[in-house]
C-alpha cells in the first residue's frame, strides 16, 4: 500500500511540474504602432505574426509548448516602445520581443534587450544604426531589409533612367530617412557618376504638411526624385503633390523604397496612386507579371482568410517571418534560454513564402531584399498594383 | 499668471505657535509640520528592491522621478502661483545633457548629473528673464514657446541630440561601489539604480522643502498670495519669481537626468508639450497647495497608468475623466480632499467635546 | 531664386495661412471674450474632419456630399461646443484660469479616445470636391483650384466676421464683453448667452476648418495635438482676442514657415515657435491686440 502511494507520489511528483511546464506558453512581447500615420503597415505585421502564432501552434507549438503574443501600441515613438518593451519583459514576463515598426523605435528597445538578455527580432526597421558595430549585441536581430539594401536597390533602379541627369530627394527626417538616401546617393554616383542631387527636403516624420517642401523641390526642376515616404505620410504627400503637378512635372520618374507598392498603401490611395512610380514591397500580393512563387500565392490566401479582405495585405509576410524566424531558433537551439537561442540564430536559415533568408552572423541582419516594380492600372483591380515584380537584393549576404 | 484659490490655502503657521481658540475649519496641523516627512518617506521607501518585485522597483524608480519633477513644478505653481506651460523644457535639457554628456562623450554619473541641473538651470536664467516680465496667460504662452523652441532644437540637431529617434542606449552610472553597501551587492543594477534615484530625489525634495520653508519661500507665497500688493511692499518680485524660476528649473533637470538614465535613451518626446500636461495634472492630482501633492499625485497617476491600461487602451479617456472629477468635485487633489476629510472629522470630535 | 519659385513658395505658405485662419479665428474670438484658452479647439477640428468623412461615407452616391458633409460637419461640431460649454465650462467661469485650462485639456483626452473609438486608428482619406479639381498656372507655378478656395474663404470670413464684428448689435455686445464683461453683465447683457453663442460660434469654424482640411491630408487621430500648438503661436502673434490680428499672424506663420524651409531647412521648425517668443518678448498682446486686464 505505502510503496504505491510512495511511487504515485514520486511519479506524479516529476511528471507534474513538466507537465505544468509543457503547458506554460512561450510569451513573445510586440510592441508596434496601431494608431497613428504608421498604423497603415502596422497593424498588417500584428496580424501577420498573430497569424504565424495560429499555425505553429496548431502543429504542436514549439518544443510541445505553444506561442502567445502580447501586443501593445507603441504609437511608433520610442519613448512609449520603450516603456512597453520594459512592462512586458519585467511585469508580463516575455521571454522574446519582437516588432516595432520604425528605425526610431527598434534602436530604442534594442537597448532594453540587451539589459535584459532578451532575444528581439524587428521585422520592419531598416536603419542601419539598429545593426552597426557601435550597437550590435548578441540578442538584435532584423528580419527587415535594411538601408543600405534599400538605397541601393533604389539606385539601381533609377540608374536605368538614362535620360536622367538631376535628381531630388525627399525623405522623412530621422535615421531611415538619411541612411537610406545616403546610401542611395552613394550607389548612385558610383553608377551614374553624371547624375547630380540638386535638392533634399527632409520633411518630420508624421508631417501633415507637405505643400511647402513640395513647392521648393519643384522650383529645382529635377528630372527624378528618390523618395522615401511612407505609410500615412506618404498618402498625405500624394494628396498635396498630385494637384500641384509634381509628378508631371517629372513624368512620373519617382523610386519611393518605403514599400509604397504594397497593397495596404495602394488601397488607401485607391485612384489617388500616381501610376508610372517605381517601389517596392515586401510582398506584392497582386502579381501583375510572370514568376510568382506558389509559396507566396498560398501564404496570401491565408491571410486574406485571416483578415478577412478581398487582398490581405503586403506587411503581414513580416510580422510572419519574424514570429517563424524565433521559433526555429529555439528549436534549433533545443531551449528557450534567450543567450542559447541568441547563439543558434547566428547564421541561421530561416524559410519565408518568397524564399529562404539568413541572419548574417556578423551583423544580425537578414539578406532580405524586396520586390520592384513599376505602378500600373490594371483593369482586374481598383487600384494601382506592380508590375512584374522583381527581386532586388544588392547585398547577397555571404553564407 | 497669479491664482487666486478660492479657499484659504493650508498655510505653513509661523514658527510652532498652534493657531489661538478653538480649531478653525482649516485643514492644517502644526503637528504635522515637525515631522521629517522626507526622512520618513525616503525610509519607507528604502527596502522596495529588497521586498518587492522587480516590475515594482521599476514602477518606483519612474514614480520618484516623477515626484522630483512635480515639486519642482510647484515651487512655480503652488508656492509662487507662476503657471508655466514649458516646465518640460529643463527636464528635456536636463535630460539630454546628461544622456549626451555619458553616452557620447562617456563622461561619468558624478559629473553629468550635476551638469545636467546646471544646464537646465543656466537655460532657466535666460528663459526666465523674459518670462517674468511677463504675467498671467503671457507668461504660460512664453513659457512654452520657449520650451517648443528646446523641443525643435532637439528635434533638428541630429548630430548632437540624435534627431528624432534621439539617443539610444545611455549607460547606467558606475554603480560598483554600491556593493560596498551591506545587502547591496546581490541587488540588479535596477534595484541599485533605484536606490541611487531615491537618495538622489529625497535630497533635492528635503532642499526643496527648505527652500519652501525659509524666508525666501514665505516672499514666495507673498506674491502667489497677492503680486501687487508684494510688488507694494517693497519686494522686487521679478527677481524673485527669476530666482524660483531659476532653482525650480534646475531641480527639473536632474529629475530630466534620472529620466533619461531610467529610460535607457533621450527622446524629443521628453520635451513635447503634452509632458508638460502630464506633470501639471500630476501636481494638481495630488493637491498643489500641499508640498507633498505632487509626489502623491506621481504616485496616483503612474500607479493608475500602469493599472487601467492592463484593461483597455483608452487611458487617456480616464485620465480626462479623472480630471473633470478632480475639477469639479475635488479642486484641492487627493491631498487637499483628505484635509478636507481630516478637519470634517475633528470638527466632529470638537463638536462631540462641546 | 526664381519668381515661379517665390510664387510657388508665397501661394503655398497662404494656404497653410488660411487654413491656419480658419482653425485659429475661432480660439481667438473665444479668448478675446472668455478668457478662455481652448486647448480642446483642436479636438473640434479633428472631430470636424471626422465627422465630414462620415457624412461622405453615408451619401456616398450623391454628388454635391462634400458641401453638405462640410456643414453638417460644422454643425455637429457646434452643437458639441454649445453642449459642453453650458453643461460644463459655464460651472468654472468663477475658479482661476489654470482650471478653465486644464478643463479643455481633459476634453482634449476624451475627445481624442472618442473619436479613435469610434472611427478606429487607421488612415481615413476624402477626395476633394470634383468641381474644384485641378489647377491652374500662375506665374510659373500651378494653383490647384481647391487651395484658391481656400485662400478665398479665409479673407471672407475674416472681412465677414469683422464686419459683422463692427457692424451688428451682436458684435457690439461681443466688444463690450471683450472690453469690460461685468459692465456689460451690470448693464443688463446677457452674458451667459453671449458666451454660449461666443463658443459654439467658435466650435462651427473650428469643425468647418477640420472638413475644409480632409481633401488634403490624411484623417488620422494625433490631428488634434498637431494642429493646436500652431493655433497657440497665430492667435499669439495675431494678438489674442483680435479677428484681423489672427489673419495676419496667421499669414506672418503661413509664410516664415514656407520661406524658411527654403532660406533655412534646418530651423523652419524652430523659426516659428522663435517668432511667438519674439512676439511675446517684445510685445506680448501680439501685433493687433490690445493689453488685456
Amino acid at each position: 500500500m505505502r510503496f504505491r502511494h510512495i511511487l504515485a507520489a514520486t511519479v506524479f511528483g516529476f511528471v507534474l511540474p513538466v507537465a505544468a511546464l509543457a503547458k506554460e506558453p512561450i510569451k513573445i512581447g510586440f510592441p508596434i504602432p496601431l494608431s497613428g500615420p504608421t498604423a497603415v503597415y502596422g497593424v498588417p505585421v500584428l496580424k501577420g505574426a498573430e497569424l504565424a502564432v495560429a499555425d505553429i501552434n496548431a502543429a504542436g507549438g514549439v518544443l510541445g509548448r505553444k506561442l502567445v503574443l502580447l501586443s501593445r501600441d507603441s504609437k511608433a515613438n520610442p519613448a512609449e516602445a520603450v516603456r512597453l518593451a520594459r512592462e512586458l519583459i519585467v511585469r508580463n514576463g516575455v521571454e522574446f520581443l519582437a516588432g516595432t515598426l520604425t528605425s526610431a523605435e527598434a534602436p530604442a528597445v534594442s537597448t532594453i534587450a540587451k539589459e535584459n538578455h532578451i532575444v528581439f527580432v524587428a521585422p520592419s526597421a531598416k536603419t542601419y544604426e539598429l545593426t552597426d558595430p557601435q550597437s550590435i549585441h548578441p540578442y538584435i536581430f532584423r528580419a527587415a531589409s535594411n538601408t543600405t539594401i534599400e538605397g541601393q536597390a533604389g539606385a539601381i533602379v533609377m540608374a536605368r533612367w538614362k535620360d536622367v541627369k538631376t535628381v531630388a530627394t525627399i525623405a522623412p527626417d530621422y535615421a531611415y530617412g538619411h541612411d537610406a538616401i545616403a546610401a542611395f546617393v552613394a550607389k548612385l554616383k558610383q553608377l551614374r557618376p553624371d547624375i547630380t542631387i540638386v535638392d533634399q527636403q527632409w520633411p518630420r516624420l508624421g508631417q501633415s504638411n507637405f505643400t511647402p517642401f513640395i513647392t521648393a523641390q519643384m522650383s529645382k526642376h529635377p528630372d527624378a526624385v528618390y523618395c522615401d515616404e511612407f505609410a500615412g505620410d506618404f498618402i498625405s504627400f500624394v494628396k498635396q503633390a498630385a494637384p500641384l503637378g509634381y509628378f508631371k512635372a517629372i513624368h512620373n520618374r519617382l523610386a519611393d523604397g518605403g514599400e509604397v507598392g504594397s497593397v495596404d498603401e495602394t488601397i488607401a490611395l485607391g485612384s489617388s496612386f500616381p501610376l508610372g512610380i517605381w517601389t517596392d514591397t515586401y510582398d506584392p500580393v497582386v502579381w501583375d507579371g510572370p514568376n510568382q512563387p506558389p509559396a507566396e500565392i498560398a501564404f496570401d490566401k491565408k491571410v486574406e482568410k485571416e483578415l478577412h479582405t478581398k487582398y490581405g495585405s503586403s506587411w503581414a509576410i513580416q510580422g510572419y517571418v519574424t514570429i517563424e524566424s524565433i521559433a526555429d531558433g529555439i528549436r534549433k537551439a533545443g531551449t528557450v534560454n534567450d543567450a542559447a537561442v541568441a547563439k543558434a540564430m547566428l547564421g541561421m536559415t530561416y524559410q519565408t513564402p518568397l524564399g529562404p533568408r539568413t541572419f548574417s552572423a556578423t551583423n544580425h541582419d537578414a539578406d532580405a531584399g524586396e520586390y520592384w516594380g513599376k505602378m500600373v492600372k490594371v483593369a482586374a483591380y481598383p487600384f494601382a498594383v506592380i508590375k512584374d515584380p522583381t527581386y532586388y537584393n544588392p547585398e547577397p549576404a555571404a553564407h | 499668471m497669479s491664482i487666486q484659490l478660492s479657499r484659504p490655502p493650508a498655510a505653513r503657521p509661523p514658527a510652532s505657535r498652534p493657531p489661538a481658540g478653538p480649531p478653525l475649519a482649516r485643514p492644517a496641523l502644526p503637528a504635522i509640520r515637525r515631522v521629517p516627512w522626507t526622512l520618513l518617506v525616503f525610509l519607507l521607501l528604502l527596502p522596495l528592491p529588497w521586498i518587492g518585485s522587480r516590475y515594482n522597483t521599476f514602477l518606483g524608480t519612474e514614480i520618484v522621478i516623477d515626484a522630483l519633477f512635480a515639486v519642482s513644478l510647484n515651487l512655480l505653481l503652488g508656492t509662487t502661483g507662476l503657471v508655466s506651460f514649458g516646465h518640460v523644457a529643463y527636464f528635456g535639457i536636463g535630460a539630454y545633457v546628461c544622456g549626451i554628456l555619458m553616452k557620447t562623450y562617456g563622461v561619468s554619473f558624478a559629473i553629468a548629473f550635476p551638469a545636467a541641473g546646471l544646464g537646465a538651470a543656466a537655460f532657466s536664467v535666460v528663459f526666465g528673464y523674459f518670462c517674468v516680465r511677463l504675467t498671467k496667460i503671457y507668461f504660460a504662452m512664453l513659457t512654452l514657446a520657449f520650451s517648443q523652441i528646446i523641443w525643435a532644437v532637439c528635434f533638428k540637431w541630429n548630430a548632437v541630440t540624435g534627431g528624432d529617434q534621439g539617443i539610444a542606449d545611455v549607460p547606467f552610472p558606475n554603480m560598483h561601489w554600491m556593493a560596498a553597501i551591506p545587502g547591496a551587492e546581490q541587488l540588479s543594477e535596477n534595484g541599485r539604480f533605484y536606490l541611487l534615484t531615491l537618495t538622489l530625489v529625497a535630497l533635492s525634495v528635503a532642499a526643496i522643502g527648505q527652500i519652501t520653508r525659509s524666508p525666501f519661500g514665505r516672499m514666495l507665497t507673498a506674491i502667489r498670495d497677492n503680486r501687487e500688493r508684494a510688488a507694494f511692499i517693497g519686494l522686487n518680485v521679478r527677481a524673485y519669481e527669476l530666482a524660483v524660476f531659476v532653482v525650480a528649473g534646475g531641480f527639473a533637470g536632474l529629475s530630466g537626468a534620472l529620466y533619461g538614465i531610467f529610460t535607457r535613451g533621450v527622446f524629443p518626446d521628453y520635451v513635447f508639450w503634452p509632458k508638460s500636461a502630464e506633470v501639471m495634472i500630476m501636481t494638481i492630482l495630488g493637491g498643489m497647495s500641499f508640498f507633498w501633492g505632487p509626489p502623491v499625485g506621481a504616485l496616483v497617476l503612474v500607479w493608475l497608468n500602469q493599472e487601467i491600461t492592463n484593461y483597455t487602451q483608452y487611458w487617456p479617456f480616464v485620465l480626462g475623466t479623472m480630471l473633470l472629477v478632480l475639477l469639479f468635485a475635488l479642486p484641492g487633489g487627493v491631498l487637499g480632499g483628505i484635509a478636507r476629510l481630516a478637519g470634517a472629522l475633528q470638527r466632529r470630535v470638537a463638536r462631540r467635546d462641546a | 531664386m526664381t519668381v515661379s519659385l517665390i510664387a510657388a513658395q508665397f501661394l503655398s505658405g497662404l494656404t497653410t495661412a488660411m487654413f491656419l485662419f480658419l482653425i485659429a479665428s475661432g480660439l481667438s474670438l473665444v479668448f478675446g471674450v472668455m478668457r478662455v484658452l481652448n486647448f480642446a479647439h483642436g479636438s473640434f477640428y479633428m472631430i470636424g474632419a471626422y465627422m465630414t468623412w462620415q457624412v461622405m461615407q453615408w451619401l456616398q452616391p450623391a454628388g454635391a456630399s462634400f458641401w453638405l458633409a462640410a456643414l453638417a460637419a460644422g454643425a455637429t461640431v457646434a452643437l458639441l461646443g454649445g453642449v459642453v460649454e453650458r453643461l460644463l465650462l459655464r460651472h468654472l467661469y468663477g475658479q482661476e484660469e489654470l482650471y478653465q485650462l486644464l478643463f479643455t485639456y481633459a476634453l482634449v483626452l476624451i475627445l481624442g479616445d472618442a473619436a479613435k473609438y469610434i472611427w478606429g486608428t487607421g488612415q481615413l482619406s476624402v477626395h476633394r470636391p470634383p468641381v474644384l479639381d485641378g489647377g491652374f498656372h500662375l506665374l510659373g507655378t500651378t494653383l490647384p483650384f481647391y487651395n484658391l478656395f481656400i485662400m478665398l474663404v479665409g479673407p471672407a470670413i475674416a472681412i465677414g466676421g469683422g464686419l459683422l464684428l463692427s457692424r451688428s448689435s451682436a458684435g457690439r455686445l461681443l466688444r463690450a464683453a471683450a472690453y469690460d464683461r461685468e459692465m456689460l453683465g451690470a448693464l443688463g447683457g446677457n452674458v451667459g448667452m453671449l458666451y454660449t453663442g461666443m463658443f459654439v460660434v467658435s466650435s462651427f469654424l473650428a469643425g468647418l476648418a477640420g472638413a475644409l482640411i480632409t481633401p488634403i491630408v490624411s484623417v488620422v487621430p494625433g490631428m488634434d495635438v498637431q494642429v493646436i500648438v500652431q493655433a497657440f503661436i497665430v492667435v499669439v502673434i495675431g494678438g489674442l482676442g483680435s479677428f484681423w490680428g489672427t489673419f495676419w499672424g496667421a499669414v506672418i506663420y503661413g509664410l516664415t514657415l514656407s520661406f524658411g524651409i527654403l532660406a533655412f531647412p534646418e530651423f523652419s521648425l524652430f523659426s516659428v515657435f522663435a517668432l511667438m517668443a519674439v512676439v511675446l518678448m517684445v510685445r506680448p498682446w501680439g501685433l493687433f491686440g490690445r493689453p488685456i486686464r
